[in-house]
């Protein structure tokens, strides 16, 4: 019996499908079965994001509604042998179309075959949260060094902490710019989680290539090299219980311009 | 016979003693006819003690007006040994104390009827209301609303005190930048109307001892 994740947020564009691509596959590299659903129903990307937009046959709501089975619906990812699943949105309907009650059957399903179901949330408290979460074991949220971001992340684990069947959400900083940082500029991560006062998970880099290997299809951790894959192993790393300290910015930043430098010197 | 409605004189003035095992209605009449007694021609103001008889509302009411249509008396006061269960409940819960130990978040409600505890931060956009006073042992971030059934005399106290809002009773107060910099060292400070009946001020947690002396309600200690 694995375990059902649910990756949220509040806010919109924090990186919670980024992010559940890229744990997803990081989990699948260390060899766990993965099953990753898309919730965002008329709005979904995490397809996109997987490099798997062309192979969809059936969806989410189809699956649902009847009108296939499961494994019909699920999409293999051939890049990690028999590891990596997608459950697709459905593009054509809204969040209204299911109900936390089917969801809740379904991932109780899937958990019996695989040992974790990452559950990507869309934005919003309303329907479609409530869709996502019930079925979930476990919650991370994922907020960035910004106020707006951080206050929805609060409202959410007001919400996530009601939720009995769920154990007290873990925190992941996403987009963290290391010299916005130490000028003030942005929320430093010491004054995030006391704000929020609950466990930090990780903290992810903000880096270009996130942005460029999206467009790919290729999630960002299957480049070990990249800092913001660093993150995303480490996070899966202590999501299987292992104790990986917290990675430390300074030298990945310096990394990050002594390389950009060494670009100008030449 | 005995007499239903007594009239005495005493050192707070005229008191109207009225029978508390009689029927209501032979009270009434008898109350009747003792304040149209010509003999009553002076206008005084009266205290009505009603002794362990319940009155409700409207009763209260008929009997005030029986007086008052009858005579040149006016009643100033009304003295009842008995309330209701319900009132009782109710100045029970006003008087009382409710703990909650955890965070306010956004979008969260608390509300007590009486004195409110929280037991760590009030988040931003997180709101704690009582009908008593709020303290908050923690970070008061996000609005607070103290003396919510009209208790103006209500304060506000918090190991942090830096909330968006602060209400007490029906006035409003934003926290300005000019009183957030104040309050940037983590000093105990405590929020209270000012005598004016407008203005919440806010002042160093020491003070609240000579501001609402009231709270106090520990007896004893040596």
């Amino acid at each position: 019996m694995g375990e059902a994740i649910v990756i949220t947020s509040g806010k919109g564009g924090v990186g919670k499908t980024t992010t559940t691509a890229n744990l997803g596959t990081a989990l699948a590299l260390q060899g766990k079965k993965v099953c990753l659903i898309d919730t965002d129903i008329g709005l979904r990307n995490l397809d996109v994001i997987l490099g798997l937009e062309n192979r969809i046959i059936y969806d989410l709501v189809d699956v649902l509604e009847g009108r296939c089975k499961v494994h019909q619906a699920l999409v293999k990812d051939k890049r990690f042998e028999d590891m990596l699943y997608l459950l697709p949105a459905a593009q054509t309907t809204d969040k209204n179309a299911i109900n936390p009650d089917q969801m809740k059957e379904l991932v109780t399903e899937l958990k019996k075959d695989y040992d974790f179901v990452i559950i990507d949330c869309p934005a919003g408290i309303e329907q479609g949260y409530k869709n996502a979460v019930a079925g979930a074991d476990r919650a991370i949220v994922v907020t960035t060094p910004e106020i707006s971001a951080v206050r929805d992340a609060d409202r959410i684990i007001g919400l996530l902490e009601l939720e009995e069947n769920i154990e007290p959400p873990k925190l992941i900083i996403n987009r963290i710019r290391q010299h916005l940082m130490k000028a003030g500029e942005a929320l430093d991560i010491n004054e995030i989680t006391t704000h929020l006062s609950i466990d930090l998970l990780g903290i992810v880099a903000d880096d270009e290539s996130v942005i460029s290997s999206s467009n790919r299809g290729e999630p960002v951790v299957m480049n070990p090299a990249n800092p913001a894959a660093m993150g995303y192993r480490n996070i899966a790393r202590r999501l299987l219980g292992e104790s990986v300290p917290l990675m430390t910015m300074d030298k990945q930043s310096t990394g990050v311009f002594s390389k950009i430098k060494a670009i100008f010197a030449k | 016979m005995k007499n239903l409605v007594y009239i005495r004189g005493t050192k707070e003035g005229l008191v109207l003693q009225l029978d508390d095992q009689c029927a209501y209605t032979d009270m009434l009449n008898e109350l009747k006819a003792k304040v149209s007694d010509p003999a009553l021609d002076g206008s005084a103001e009266v205290q009505l003690h009603l002794g362990n008889r319940y009155c409700t509302e409207a009763q209260y009411k008929e009997v005030v007006a029986t007086i008052q249509n009858n005579s040149h008396l006016r009643v100033s006061k009304m003295r009842s040994e008995v309330i209701s269960v319900e009132e009782s409940n109710k100045r029970i819960q006003e008087r009382q104390s409710e703990t909650y130990v955890g965070i306010v978040r956004s979008g969260q409600v608390v509300k007590a009827e009486g004195d409110l505890v929280v037991v760590g931060d009030v988040n931003p956009n997180g709101r704690v209301v009582a009908g008593g006073n709020i303290y908050v042992l923690g970070r008061l971030k996000g609005i607070a609303h103290a003396g919510a059934n009209g208790n103006r005399e209500a304060v506000i106290a918090a190991s942090w005190l830096e909330a968006t809002h602060l209400m007490i009773d029906d006035s409003i107060e934003t926290m300005t930048d000019e009183l957030s910099v104040l309050s940037e060292q983590p000093e105990m400070e405590c929020a209270y109307l000012h005598s004016n009946g407008q203005n919440i001020v806010i002042d160093r947690l020491q003070e609240l001892r000579y501001i609402r002396p009231q709270i106090s309600t520990f007896k004893g200690g040596s």
